[in-house]
């Protein structure tokens, strides 16, 4: 029996060929994880299996319905969490599964619900104001509210936290009946390793189509293969790191320095106490849950925000007391993405370099010099909201270069990107740090965190451990650094 | 039914959570009837004008005791002729009147005298207002006193008695129409946002999905919105009859009844605009520029529309307040007249009407393609 039966289906979008004559059937019963490279057409299909949008050509039955035509009557049947999931931010967690309740005519009965996501203590707290990780597990609960017979989930784990990563998987095993079935589109392939059948997707094809455990044993092999189906990824030397010049005189043997940074709203402490020395060349990895105070630590760092005590050093210069010239030092990609959206790649490129004080002279040089290290010759005129997020990524990283800064501060470069990209990303990184950059990064993906010479832990506004990989997972014996970041946390938990 | 509700519901949690919409439901309206009320006056009181008066004769003496005796109009009196000119440049004064030496002598002999007015008359309306008011006071004058001889007595007497607004009270007229500029505003203003957020955040996807119809949809943003609408023309009702005592002549339920069919057909038009643009920041923009201005201009409030191009007076018909003033202005100051309530609410729910076909069918259930 198939859930979904997909035939010979077009999707155009203006000139861009989103997805291109796919066939596809998805089995009932099954767990489905949907892979692919940014821009590759995951999140088109999702929409025209449910039929949110409609295709130019094919024939797609859900369910044995039209989902054009039946629209309404597949409605009752699904539940579908979108990337940019729909809660209401300015109502609370129970309003929210209240009012999805009433949409898809269930009655109100949240206990079991409430005390999987572990929201019972957050019932009357603002949706806009639950970490990341909640925010997802409040999502994906009312979705699952009515048990639906199909269940779509579209990247539900960007941004989260392996412990939420885990608490997500487990809601959906655990909450749905043996007959569901799941198409879950994901960029983590530990997570699409575990899954019933994997499904890789590329310029709007399907490449792959079958169990992981066929293409691979473990999860470490099956990324490698993805990859390969994916074009293969060949590492090269960096040319964003062989145009780098590091220009900084004065020598310092700590570049970055936290000193006793603290950050209170009241009586809660965002951040306590957080100390750490980060080398020149380094890359110093700053890992833990939602809502630690990662980013908040960050802000510190770079004089965003003011700490309530302690302070920063960025190039001996302390940032309280001379953030303009701390800040010259630095090139800082926020995880949010932060260029102008409505203007070109090559016009965000210009004002970067102006603002970071790049000679008007040299301006014009700098920037077809970026533009070609970093590929984006074709894309220069393009408007950068239209870029896919990968790119976005990129270009926030470009600005971040373009003044040639000692320090490197990335707040989440990689979220939401697929596998090549972040390859692509690490590899430029390691090779800035070689050059001399130091580099402070956050990140959710822990096999990432195995590429950054030290790590320090972060959870509940404090530091819980601080070293090297292989030494944080030594401390509590774990073979790999995701299962070394939940037993960190639960012995934490328990003191 | 309780899918409608459910949405209702959460339309209103977002009202109490968002101080923005209670704003503009209720600060708006004060800071307008202000502002109409004292900022915009279209009565010319308190013009301050300077006399020069060159005659010492005890008669001259009284004319500008007469000039100075008014309730209306202020004046300085100098000798300086340079100073008062200085003053009419600064625009601290509108006029100077002007006496001269030889002014009884001439009307003792029974020959005219010249009194020379200046006006300021960058501003027409005051400079007229003046002008008559020298003449009124000087005949008046005139007439009354030693040289009453020297007048011919006028035939005609015109006795003018101003129907609706025997005080010819410009806010009496100005206030309930702010009315309409007002609601015309909070309707457009209150809903021009609710559609484009929801696709902007992405709850709309979310929405689609689920067990919502198009008539959910749109009902759901109508009802919730309207109630709030109507607390605020109650809210700006109350002001302008209870607070600023503008005389009321019609009855409550009519007001309410049209007021009623005013606002469905003015949310109408930031519906339209929300649910087509799908961008908060231009529905926002295009509302205030297609639901203010024209409002202001059009609606026979400041301009009268008999005096505008055949084309604009027809254009002011689809516009829902173009009516509504009609109406409001005739209901507070004459009583219900049955024909305007009826014109007018009939053009008004034709108007909604339409508006709401149109708002039903640009309703997306589909993510559009681009």
């Amino acid at each position: 029996m198939n859930t979904v039966e997909i035939s010979h289906l077009s999707k155009k979008f203006e000139n861009l060929i989103a997805i291109d004559d796919l066939s596809l059937n998805i089995e009932s019963g099954k767990i489905t994880g949907l892979i692919g490279a940014d821009a590759s057409g995951k999140t088109t299909l999702i929409r025209l299996i449910i039929g949110m949008l409609k295709a130019e050509e094919g024939k797609v039955s859900v369910l044995g319905l039209d989902p054009v035509k039946q629209k309404s009557q597949l409605n009752e049947k699904i539940g579908y969490m979108p990337q940019k999931f729909g809660l209401y931010e300015d109502l609370t967690v129970i309003e929210n599964l209240k009012l999805y309740a009433d949409l898809k005519k269930v009655p109100h009965d949240f206990e079991k619900l409430l005390q999987f996501t572990s929201l019972e203590n957050f019932q009357n707290r603002l949706a806009g104001a639950l970490s990341g990780g909640m925010k997802q597990k409040l999502g994906l609960a009312c979705v699952l509210l009515g048990s639906p017979d199909f269940l779509l989930l579209d990247e539900p784990s960007v941004g989260v936290d392996p412990i939420s990563r885990r608490d997500l998987m487990k809601m959906v095993r655990d909450l749905i009946s043996p007959a569901t079935t799941v198409l879950w589109s994901t960029a983590y392939l530990d997570e699409a390793h575990s899954f019933d059948t994997a499904v890789v997707m590329d310029k709007g094809k399907v490449i792959y189509e079958g169990r992981p455990s066929d293409l691979a044993k473990t999860s470490a092999e099956f990324e490698e293969k993805v990859i390969e189906l994916m074009g293969g990824y060949q590492k090269s030397e960096s040319r964003i790191a062989a145009n780098y010049v590091y220009s900084h005189l004065d020598e310092v043997e700590y570049p970055v320095v936290a000193e006793n940074l603290e950050k209170r709203y009241g009586n809660f402490y965002a951040v306590r106490d957080n100390s750490f020395n980060i080398k020149k060349g380094e890359i110093f990895g700053l890992l833990g849950p939602n809502g630690a105070g990662k980013s908040t630590s960050f802000k510190m760092m770079c004089g965003l925000l003011r700490p309530t005590s302690g302070t920063a050093r960025i190039m001996g210069i302390d940032i309280q007391k001379d953030p303009e010239k701390a800040r010259a030092n630095l090139g800082y990609m926020a995880q949010k993405f932060s260029l102008y959206e409505s203007i070109t790649v090559d016009q965000n490129l210009n004002f970067f370099a102006e603002i970071y004080g790049i000679p008007k002279s040299d301006v014009k040089n700098r920037v077809n010099e970026i533009l070609e290290i970093f590929d984006f010759g074709d894309l220069k005129k393009q408007r950068t909201g239209d870029l896919p997020l990968g790119f976005k990524q990129k270009l926030s990283m470009a600005c971040a270069l373009i003044h040639n800064p000692p320090i490197l501060f990335l707040d989440e470069p990689t979220s939401g990107v697929d596998v090549l990209t972040r390859r692509d990303f690490w590899n430029h990184m390691t090779s800035l740090a070689k050059k001399g950059i130091t580099i402070l990064v956050t990140t959710h993906f822990m096999d990432e965190a195995e590429y950054c010479d030290r790590i320090s832990l972060f959870y509940k506004g404090e530091t819980i451990a601080i070293g090297t990989p292989s030494e944080l997972k030594k401390q509590v014996s774990a073979k790999t650094m995701e299962n070394a970041f939940i037993k960190l946390i639960q012995e934490s938990d328990k003191k | 039914m309780k899918i409608l509700r459910a949405l209702v519901r959460k339309e209103f949690l977002q009202i109490t959570r968002d101080p923005s919409s209670i704003i503009i439901s209720f600060v708006l309206p004060l800071i307008s009837i202000l502002i109409f009320m004292y900022g915009i006056n279209m009565d010319s009181v308190r013009v301050t004008f300077g006399i020069k008066n060159d005659d010492n004769s005890a008669e001259v003496a009284q004319l500008v005791n007469s000039f100075r005796n008014s309730n209306y109009i202020d004046s300085i009196i100098s000798d300086n002729m340079n100073d008062l000119t200085q003053k009419i440049m600064r625009s601290r004064i509108k006029g100077i009147v002007l006496i001269p030496n030889d002014f009884s002598k001439k009307l003792e002999t029974g020959n005219s005298a010249d009194l020379m007015v200046i006006t300021d008359g960058s501003e027409v309306n005051t400079a007229n207002y003046l002008q008559n008011y020298v003449i009124q006071i000087s005949n008046q004058w005139l007439s009354t006193g030693k040289y009453a001889y020297s007048m011919t007595p006028s035939v005609v007497i015109p006795v003018v008695r101003a129907w609706y607004n025997q005080e010819l009270n410009g806010y009496f007229f100005v206030l309930p129409g702010s009315i309409a500029i007002t609601m015309t505003m909070i309707g457009i203003l209150l809903t021009a946002l609710v559609v484009a957020r929801e696709w902007e955040r992405g709850t709309m996807e979310a929405l689609l999905n689920t067990n919502v119809t198009k008539m959910h949809i749109v009902l759901g943003k109508y009802i919730p919105y309207f109630c709030l609408g109507m607390t605020s023309m109650i809210f700006n009702l109350i002001l302008c009859i209870g607070v600023f005592q503008v005389p009321f002549c019609g009855s409550y339920f009519v007001l309410l009844f049209v007021s009623s069919l005013f606002l469905f057909s003015s949310m109408g038009i930031g519906l339209l605009i929300s649910t087509k643009l799908k961008n908060q920041f231009l529905a926002s923009q295009i509302s205030l520029g297609i639901g203010f201005l024209p409002a202001l201009l059009l609606s026979g409030l400041v301009f009268p529309i008999n005096s505008m191009p055949k084309i604009i007076q027809h254009l002011t018909k689809i516009l829902p307040p173009r009516h509504y003033i009609t109406f409001i202005e005739s209901e507070f100051m004459a009583g219900t007249v049955w024909p305007v309530v009826f014109k007018c609410s009939a053009l008004l729910i034709i108007i909604g009407a339409l508006l709401f076909v149109a708002v039903y069918k640009n309703t997306d259930m589909r993510l559009p393609n681009d």
